[in-house]
């Protein structure tokens, strides 16, 4: 029993020590644009919403959706995302972009798009719904 | 009324579960069918309560009262009937009940079918979770503290009390409910959530069973019982997850069937860490061995479906997934309910920790009880690397503030790992589990498995141009896996299909590993130009206006109305119509898209579907939604959809004319056209092609090549463009021959190309067409040869005073090749096909079982538990001697029919 004892003890600890290693390597902070704009690296998650004030849209020159968002400190930026706008975009109650700030522009590798809908918010619906 | 009455059943119900628990308990530390007939009068009770309020909830969603707030919240008038049935659970206090409903009727069948010995305390355990669940949804009043959780019978007025509407009008009901959300829409719903809490149920009964075999101290007969149940919720939790995969991948337009989601971890995890205790509990039942490891794993997995649960319903994994749920109130009540089951669980390991039967000599490596070990605890890590990535948000506070999830890359270097180590062993447990081998022997039965797998992953390297050496490794483990357990299974099938459910699923899990393999060679199915595009932006070789390098490839191409475009090196695809047909859903368009394989000469009609779908959050608004196509085929698929089109953008002008007050919709052209020029028009034309623009149409017959003699001095080469602008409604049309002349002086080329004027057909007061004269007076247009696209055929033209923007007719075509879909699905079927074997054999052997103890325990009447256990042992020792000389004939003793088989 005792060498093998000893044998899985290291290896939990080996495994271990890897696997959170790995884990803290693979995750990141969110932050909002101007901490982006000073980060490296192309995996940057900023969360924010969208600004449906100004003009959003699909561009078939560049074949890239772009569209305001508004960070959770209040920046607004331009963000290009390269591929067609994502279903439920317009529900979101919240936008997580993932990519990197090239000037002033966000270029998003990826977005998640938070859904209210699916299990509804619990939180007061437009009151003017209601009339 | 009806509210305030559901209200009630749901508190009776949470009452009458605690008394049944309560009664459970007595019957089982005294003993006595007094206690526990009252036990289950009452668990029926609970039953029938919680069946009358779900009633009452599908009563009150089918007469659409929307002054209660779930139903306001996830329905509305207009919805079909399936979907308002749906959306009984579509909701989170829905979803509770389902689940307390799902172990009610699990309940009912332990009660049917368990052994007097371990009926009470296992309905103990299963009656603390129904506390715990009914507690989230009973909304049973508590004095001076408030409702307990949140019950689907709220108010619209008692959830918004401040609100004004509410103020000054108590009895106020919406007209209208908010509706479920369009992509819930689909079919899927009716089958994937009540599977999931089926396995939910299921998963409580190991759990109940292992701690009741903690308390009364029988650590070996709780295994039969138990073991059909965990094969049933896994194979329910497998069904789920594949319903749900295959949502998301053929309707949802996600992209693929898995993304690492913490909810879709939520159901993956329980179902390793329960098929690491089915191994587990194989082990004990053989070799009368990993008694501790049974009774761990089986409490696992119950609790990890809390944690996740917990993780997905708390709003703590808010920002990381995509569909998780928000917090509801019941963050500290969810938390409870883990504190409650991993802690009873685990401090009852503790307490009898000692007692557990330890076996008497180890293991050599070579046996199959020492190989499964392995596999379960690598089964068992693997779950623990997942919960650790779905947990970022939590864990992740150690190693950074306000974490977020880890790349879909951690999870994928984890497994794969995993997946090899799992794949090879399944092989190699599954010859010593049939058969018994030494070093030598068992190196003969696998020579053959790795010689298959050895030229199939060098045959497939080759032919894919596979780069990356862990896939190699991968490949060869998931190829070795399928060799070695086929060989097994085929041995098994002729022998004994009856117990071939376990080389089934071994089969189908070691062919689940072949088809992952193939979502690491998806690829965007574009045309030759983008292609070489997306070749350059890999390489990094692209950079944009501002001088940043792209590295971002392109995924979808633009598509002209009946114009062919070759994508991919095979498909000529061609758009062939977009109409709004208002199929299934208002406003909803389809697509003809045309593929022809030019290889084989075959060729389909791919419908995609585009649907304008009102949101919820914000009344009026419109929000363009895409419903994917899929041709299935045996080694790839063709995953399509429409991302844009002509149609949809006509569609959107329209519905802002019409409704020029609602909140904007989103442009599918965008800003670059929102600054067009209204007197200038860009148009694109191929040779022999047309283009419409405003009340024109305009045709480029051909190129006029240009005499040298009528060259200006220095020209290179000169083109004209011979044009037709037909004015559609009168008919009348006018030729147009604009040049397009290339000059070169010493430094530079240059294009010489005048604009041309002409009268604009179809107008009165037609002028004479005159040469280079911009500023005719009248209606007059021009039109300049502006450039010459040789690649494409195509010439581009500005047009100036002809009204209008080009309309053509176009759509964006997102389409991508994904190979090894249907290998996927099929192994999960064999999975599926493999574990319903199972649950069949097991059932049939514990049936068995128990009618054995009857006769043996009715003649002497004397033994106690303690004894029981003691003959439990001696018989397993039995069958293993067995099976040691018998080379795994004596399994063909199973066969001999028994009476209990021929019921």
């Amino acid at each position: 029993m005792r060498p093998r004892l000893i044998f899985g003890i290291a290896g939990i600890v080996v495994f271990t020590s890897l696997v959170m290693y790995n884990f803290s390597q693979s995750i990141s902070s969110y932050v909002d644009f101007e901490q982006a704009a000073t980060m490296d690296g192309d995996r940057i998650h900023v969360i924010g919403i969208w600004d449906s004030t100004q003009p959003a849209g699909f561009s078939t020159e560049t074949m890239t959706f772009s569209f305001f968002m508004t960070d959770e400190s209040g920046n607004t930026r331009r963000v290009v995302y390269p591929r067609p706008k994502p279903n439920n975009f317009e529900q979101a109650d919240q936008i997580v972009v993932i990519g990197q700030m090239r000037g002033d522009t966000f270029v998003s590798r990826d977005m998640l798009v938070k859904c209210p809908s699916k299990y509804n918010d619990a939180t007061n619906p437009e009151l003017s719904e209601l009339q | 009324m009806i509210g305030i009455l559901g209200q009630a059943a749901l508190s009776l119900a949470f009452v009458s579960a605690i008394l049944s628990t309560w009664f459970y308990y007595r019957a089982a530390q005294k003993g006595g069918s007094g206690s526990e007939s009252i036990a289950n009068a009452l668990f029926f009770l609970k039953g029938a309560f919680t069946f009358f309020a779900s009633g009452l909830l599908v009563y009150l969603i089918f007469t659409h009262q929307f002054q209660y707030y779930y139903v306001y919240n996830y329905t509305s008038s207009d919805l079909q009937n399936v979907y308002l049935w749906a959306a009984f659970y579509s909701g989170q206090e829905g979803s509770l009940l389902l689940w307390v409903l799902s172990s009610f009727l699990v309940g009912l069948a332990i009660i049917r079918w368990t052994t007097p010995a371990y009926r009470a305390p296992v309905m103990v355990f299963m009656g603390m979770t129904q506390v715990f669940l009914l507690s989230m949804v009973s909304g049973f009043p508590i004095p001076g503290w408030g409702d307990l959780g949140a019950s689907p019978f709220r108010t619209l007025a008692s959830e918004m009390p401040d609100s004004p509407v509410f103020q000054a009008n108590p009895d106020f009901v919406p007209a209208e409910g908010s509706g479920l959300n369009d992509l819930l829409r689909s079919p899927w719903i009716i089958i994937h959530p009540p599977v999931i809490f089926l396995g939910f149920a299921m998963m409580t009964v190991p759990y109940a069973f292992a701690l009741a075999s903690l308390w009364k101290r029988k650590y070996h007969e709780w295994i039969h019982p138990a073991l059909p149940w965990t094969l049933g919720a896994n194979l329910c939790l497998l069904t789920a997850i594949f319903l749900g995969g295959y949502w998301a991948y053929v309707t949802l337009s996600f992209g693929g069937y898995w993304a690492w989601d913490p909810v879709e971890n939520a159901s993956l995890v329980p179902w390793i860490f329960g098929m690491a205790g089915i191994h587990a509990m194989l082990i004990q039942k053989k070799h009368a061995s990993s008694h501790k490891a049974s009774i761990i794993f089986a409490i696992l997995a119950y609790v990890t479906i809390v944690y996740q649960t917990f993780l997905t319903r708390s709003g703590i994994l808010g920002d990381s997934s995509v569909h998780s749920f928000v917090d509801l109130g019941l963050y500290n009540h969810l938390l409870l309910f883990i504190v409650v089951t991993g802690g009873v669980g685990f401090a009852l390991l503790a307490i009898r920790y000692r007692e557990l039967p330890e076996p008497k000599k180890e293991s050599p490596v070579l046996s199959r009880e020492f190989m499964m070990f392995s596999g379960a605890m690598v089964l068992f890590l693997a779950g623990l690397v997942i919960i650790l990535g779905t947990s970022s948000p939590i864990i992740g506070r150690l190693f950074v503030d306000n974490p977020t999830p880890p790349d879909q890359q951690f999870y994928n270097n984890w497994t794969l790992p995993f997946g090899v180590l799992i794949g090879l062993m399944t092989v190699v447990t599954q010859v010593l589990w049939w058969k018994r081998h030494n070093a030598e022997s068992l190196a003969a039965v696998l020579i053959a498995p790795t010689l298959i797998a050895s030229v199939v992953t060098l045959a497939v390297v080759i032919w894919v141009d596979m780069r990356n050496i862990w896939w190699m490794v991968y490949l060869f483990a998931a190829v070795f896996a399928v060799a070695g357990n086929g060989l097994v299974m085929y041995q098994i099938f002729r022998k004994n299909p009856r117990r071939a459910g376990g080389t089934l699923t071994h089969v189908g899990f070691a062919i689940l590993m072949i088809g992952f393999l193939g979502s690491g060679f998806d690829r965007p199915m574009v045309d030759q130009r983008t292609r070489d595009y997306n070749r350059a932006v890999a390489a990094g070789q692209v950079f944009d206006d501002d001088g940043f390098r792209v590295n971002q490839p392109i995924e979808f191409v633009e598509l002209e109305k009946n114009e062919p475009k070759l994508i991919d090196g095979r498909y000529m695809v061609t758009y062939l119509s977009g109409a709004i047909t208002e199929d299934n859903r208002p406003g909803e368009q389809e697509y003809e898209i045309l593929f022809e394989d030019v290889n084989s000469g075959r060729s389909f009609v791919m419908r995609p579907t585009v649907y304008p779908m009102l949101s919820n959050s914000s009344p009026g608004a419109v929000e363009w939604t895409v419903d994917p196509d899929v041709r299935t085929g045996w080694f790839s698929d063709i995953f399509m959809y429409v991302a844009g089109s002509a149609l949809v953008d006509r569609e959107i002008e329209r519905m802002n004319r019409e409704n020029p007050g609602h909140m904007q919709t989103i442009d599918q052209l965008g800003p670059q056209m929102a600054d067009h020029d209204p007197e200038k028009t860009l148009v694109r034309v191929r040779r022999g092609g047309t283009v419409q623009i405003g009340e024109y149409t305009v045709t480029f017959n051909n190129f006029i090549y240009v005499d040298e003699a009528e060259l200006p001095e220095n020209s290179i080469i000169g083109v004209k463009a011979d044009l037709l602008l037909v004015h559609r409604e009168s008919g009348e049309s006018v030729q147009l021959h604009p040049r397009f002349i290339l000059a070169s002086d010493d430094e530079a080329q240059y294009a010489f190309n005048p604009p041309v004027s002409f009268a604009l057909p179809g107008v009165q007061d037609a002028h004479d067409a005159t040469e280079a004269g911009a500023d005719e007076v009248g209606p007059s247009g021009s039109v300049r040869f502006r450039e010459v696209h040789p690649d494409s055929d195509e010439i581009e033209l500005a047009f100036r005073g002809v009204e209008g923007e080009p309309e053509r007719e176009w759509i964006l075509l997102a389409a991508e090749h994904k190979p090894l879909i249907s290998v996927v699905w099929l192994g999960t079927f064999l999975l599926m096909f493999g574990f319903s074997v199972s649950i069949m054999y097991r059932w049939a052997d514990q049936k068995k079982r128990e009618a054995q103890e009857k006769q043996s325990r009715e003649p002497g009447l004397s033994g106690t538990e303690k004894r029981e256990d003691e003959v439990r042992d001696g018989q397993e020792e039995v069958d293993n001697e067995d099976l040691a000389e018998s080379d795994g004939q004596s399994r063909d003793k199973d066969k001999s029919p028994h009476p209990t088989e021929l019921k």
